[in-house]
C-alpha cells in the first residue's frame, strides 16, 4: 500500500501471524499483542486492554503501536529479494524406531505410528498409477488466501499414501483427492472437518465397506484413504501446525482419517450422488464436503411414529438448528431411504424440496442463531419475529447419501456444504 | 456345530484356536532387534519463494495525520476500533481516525478500501482475532 501499517492482534493468534507475516514476506513485520478474546468484552474491558502491556512484549500495547507507525526502519526490515523456505533433505537415514519418532517429532505423522517410506514401498505406491511421478498433481495451502499454496507431483503424494498404510490400487483415489486443492486440515478457529464420498465401481474393486460398520474402523481402503489425506494435508504444504497452519479451537477426532463414505448404490432406491452430479453411473467419483461436522439423528420428532417412522419429519427437526453458512448431508441406512421412498419421496430432489419447504423457524429465532441467515430482501420487511419462515434459503443445500448395512433404520446428520466432485478415473 | 463357528456365535476370535502364541510371536522371539538403519524418503511439498516485501517508510509523528482502523470482520473487532479511536482522543487528539470494515472475509482481498486509505490516510491500523 505504501504507507505505514500496524496490525494489532489477540494474543492467540501471535503464532499464526508471525508465521503468516513471514510466509507473506514480511518476517520482520511489527505486530501489536493484546490479551485474548475482544469477543463478549465491554467497552471499559476493551479499553483497559490498550491500557496495559503487550502481552508479548512486555511494553504499553499502543506506545507499541505509536512506535511501530513514527521508529525508523532497519535495514533487515528495507530487505528485498527471494528466500526458499527450508523443507529438509530429500531422505532420513536412521534405524526404524528412530525414523519412526522424527518424523513424529517433525509433524509429519498424525502421531499414530506410519508405515516408513522407503524407495521401495513409494515405487510400489507408483505403480498404482499411469502418471510419471515427476508430474505435478495439484497445489494446496492451510488456508486459502491466508498462506501461499505449495505444489507437488504424484511421487511427493505417493510418499505420504505409503506413509498412511494405503495400497497401490488406492492411489488413483488418493491423487484424485490430492488434485481437489482441499485440505482436509482446513485452518479455521471453526475446527471444521471434512468428508469423500466414493461412487462408482471402485467401491467393489477396492473392497471397499458401505455396509455395516462402513464409517468405523472396519476396512483398510476406507481407513487409509482417508488417513491419506489427513498426512498429505499436513505434509505438502505445512498444514496442521496447531496455533500456526491450524487453529481450530478444540479439533475434530474425524480429522484424523476423515467421514470416508462409500455409497451402498446397490442397496439405496435413489440416484447415486455423483448421477446427480452429471457423471454416468460407470464413472469413478470422489465428491468433497466441509462443515462442522456430524452427529447421530435418532431422537428427534418424528422418528417415534407409530406404526411408520415419519424420516423427513425428522430431519427436518434435526436440520433446524445448522449453520446455514454450511448446508445440510444426511447419511442414511438403506432402510431409511427405502421408508422415505414409501413415505412418498421417489427422489433425493423430491425431498430437498419438501425439507426446504418445511423446515421453519421463527424469525427471532433465527436473528439469535449464529451463522445463520434471516430472509432479506423487500419481503423481509413485512415479517415480525413470530413469524414463521423457511430455515434453509435453497433445496440445493441438502445432499443425502445412502450408506450403511440395514441393522437398523438409523441416520446421521452433518451440518456440511457440497465442495466439488472430482475424477478418480483421471488418475488410474 | 464346529469350535470355529461355536466362538464367532459366542462373539469370541476363532483365533484363539491357534493357541496362545500367535506366529508372529514366534517369528519376533526367534529376531532379535535390529539396529541396522534405512533409508526413508521425506513427504514435504515444495513451497514457493518468498518475494520480501520491505516495509513502507515510517511516519516521523502521527500529530495531525489520519489513521484508518479497519477490522477483518471478527466479532468485537469493530468494539475494539471504537476504543482505539477513543485512546487516540485522549492520548494525541490532533489525530483523526476513520473506522472501515474490510470487505469479504478475513483473507479476502478489499483493492478499493487499500486505494481509499493510500488516497485519504497515513498510516492504517488493522484488528485482527476474535
Amino acid at each position: 500500500m505504501g504507507i505505514p501499517a500496524a496490525p494489532m492482534v489477540t494474543i492467540a493468534f501471535k503464532d499464526l501471524a508471525k508465521t503468516n507475516a513471514a510466509s507473506r514476506g514480511m518476517p520482520l513485520q511489527r505486530i501489536a499483542f493484546t490479551p485474548h478474546p475482544v469477543w463478549g468484552k465491554t467497552d471499559t474491558e476493551m479499553y483497559a486492554y490498550l491500557d496495559g502491556n503487550d502481552p508479548v512484549s512486555g511494553k504499553p500495547v499502543m506506545k507499541e503501536v505509536v512506535d511501530s507507525l513514527t521508529r525508523a526502519l532497519t535495514a533487515d526490515e528495507s530487505k528485498t529479494g527471494s528466500v526458499v523456505p527450508p523443507v529438509g533433505p530429500p531422505s532420513y537415514v536412521d534405524t526404524l524406531e528412530n525414523l519412526q519418532q522424527y518424523y513424529m517429532d517433525n509433524g509429519m505423522t498424525d502421531f499414530m505410528p506410519i508405515v516408513l517410506p522407503t524407495q521401495e514401498k513409494v515405487d510400489a505406491m507408483l505403480k498404482g498409477t499411469s502418471h510419471n511421478p515427476d508430474e505435478t498433481v495439484g497445489k494446496l495451502t492451510p488456508a486459502q488466501g491466508a498462506f501461499p499454496a505449495w505444489s507437488f507431483n504424484v511421487k511427493q503424494v505417493a510418499i505420504n499414501a505409503v506413509m498412511a498404510g494405503a495400497k497401490p490400487e488406492y492411489f488413483p483415489t488418493i491423487l484424485a483427492l490430492a488434485s481437489s486443492g482441499q485440505s482436509a486440515l482446513f485452518s479455521s478457529t471453526n475446527s471444521l472437518v471434512y468428508a469423500a464420498v466414493i461412487n462408482g465401481p471402485i467401491r467393489d474393486k477396492l473392497n471397499m465397506n458401505y455396509g455395516i460398520g462402513a464409517m468405523g474402523p472396519f476396512a483398510q481402503p476406507n481407513a487409509t484413504i482417508g488417513r491419506a489425506w489427513t498426512l498429505l494435508s499436513k505434509n505438502l504444504c505445512n498444514g496442521g501446525l496447531p496455533g500456526q497452519t491450524y487453529m481450530g479451537s478444540q479439533g475434530n477426532i474425524v480429522n484424523y482419517n476423515n467421514l470416508i463414505i462409500p455409497e451402498n448404490e446397490k442397496d439405496s432406491p435413489w440416484t447415486p450422488l455423483h448421477v446427480q452430479k452429471g457423471f454416468k453411473p460407470d464413472e469413478n467419483i470422489v465428491s468433497l464436503f466441509m462443515g462442522f461436522g456430524i452427529q447421530q439423528g435418532q431422537g428427534g420428532k418424528g422418528l417415534g411414529a407409530k406404526p411408520i417412522p415419519q424420516f423427513h419429519e425428522v430431519l427436518a427437526y434435526n436440520t433446524i438448528p445448522f449453520a446455514t453458512i454450511y448446508g445440510a448431508l444426511a447419511i442414511l441406512d438403506p432402510l431409511v431411504a427405502q421408508g422415505l421412498v414409501q413415505l412418498g419421496f421417489k427422489t433425493k430432489d423430491d425431498l430437498a424440496a419438501w425439507l426446504q419447504k418445511n423446515a421453519t423457524a421463527k424469525v427471532g429465532d433465527l436473528k439469535s442463531m449464529l451463522f445463520s441467515r434471516p430472509p432479506t430482501g423487500p419481503e423481509a420487511a413485512s415479517l415480525t419475529d413470530d413469524s414463521v419462515v423457511p430455515k434453509w434459503p435453497r433445496a440445493d443445500v441438502f445432499h443425502f447419501i445412502v450408506v450403511g448395512g440395514q441393522t437398523n433404520p438409523y441416520h446421521q446428520i452433518a451440518n456440511m456444504a457440497y465442495r466439488m466432485s472430482v475424477s478418480i478415473d483421471k488418475w488410474a | 456345530m464346529n469350535r470355529r463357528k461355536m466362538l464367532s456365535l459366542l462373539g469370541i476370535s476363532p483365533a484363539l484356536l491357534v493357541g496362545t502364541e500367535t506366529q508372529a510371536q514366534k517369528k519376533s522371539k526367534a529376531a532379535a532387534p535390529s539396529a541396522a538403519k534405512i533409508e526413508a524418503l521425506n513427504p514435504r511439498g515444495t513451497p514457493p519463494p518468498i518475494q520480501l516485501v520491505p516495509m513502507a517508510p515510517r511516519l516521523a509523528s502521527l500529530e495531525n495525520k489520519t489513521i484508518y482502523l479497519v477490522s477483518d470482520g471478527f466479532p468485537g473487532a469493530d468494539h475494539f476500533l471504537d476504543q482505539v479511536a477513543n485512546w487516540f482522543k485522549k492520548n494525541i487528539p490532533s489525530v483523526t481516525t476513520e473506522y472501515r470494515l474490510k470487505a469479504g472475509a478475513f483473507a479476502t482481498d478489499d483493492p478499493a478500501l487499500w486505494a481509499e486509505i493510500k488516497a485519504k490516510g497515513q498510516a492504517v491500523i488493522m484488528a485482527i482475532g476474535h
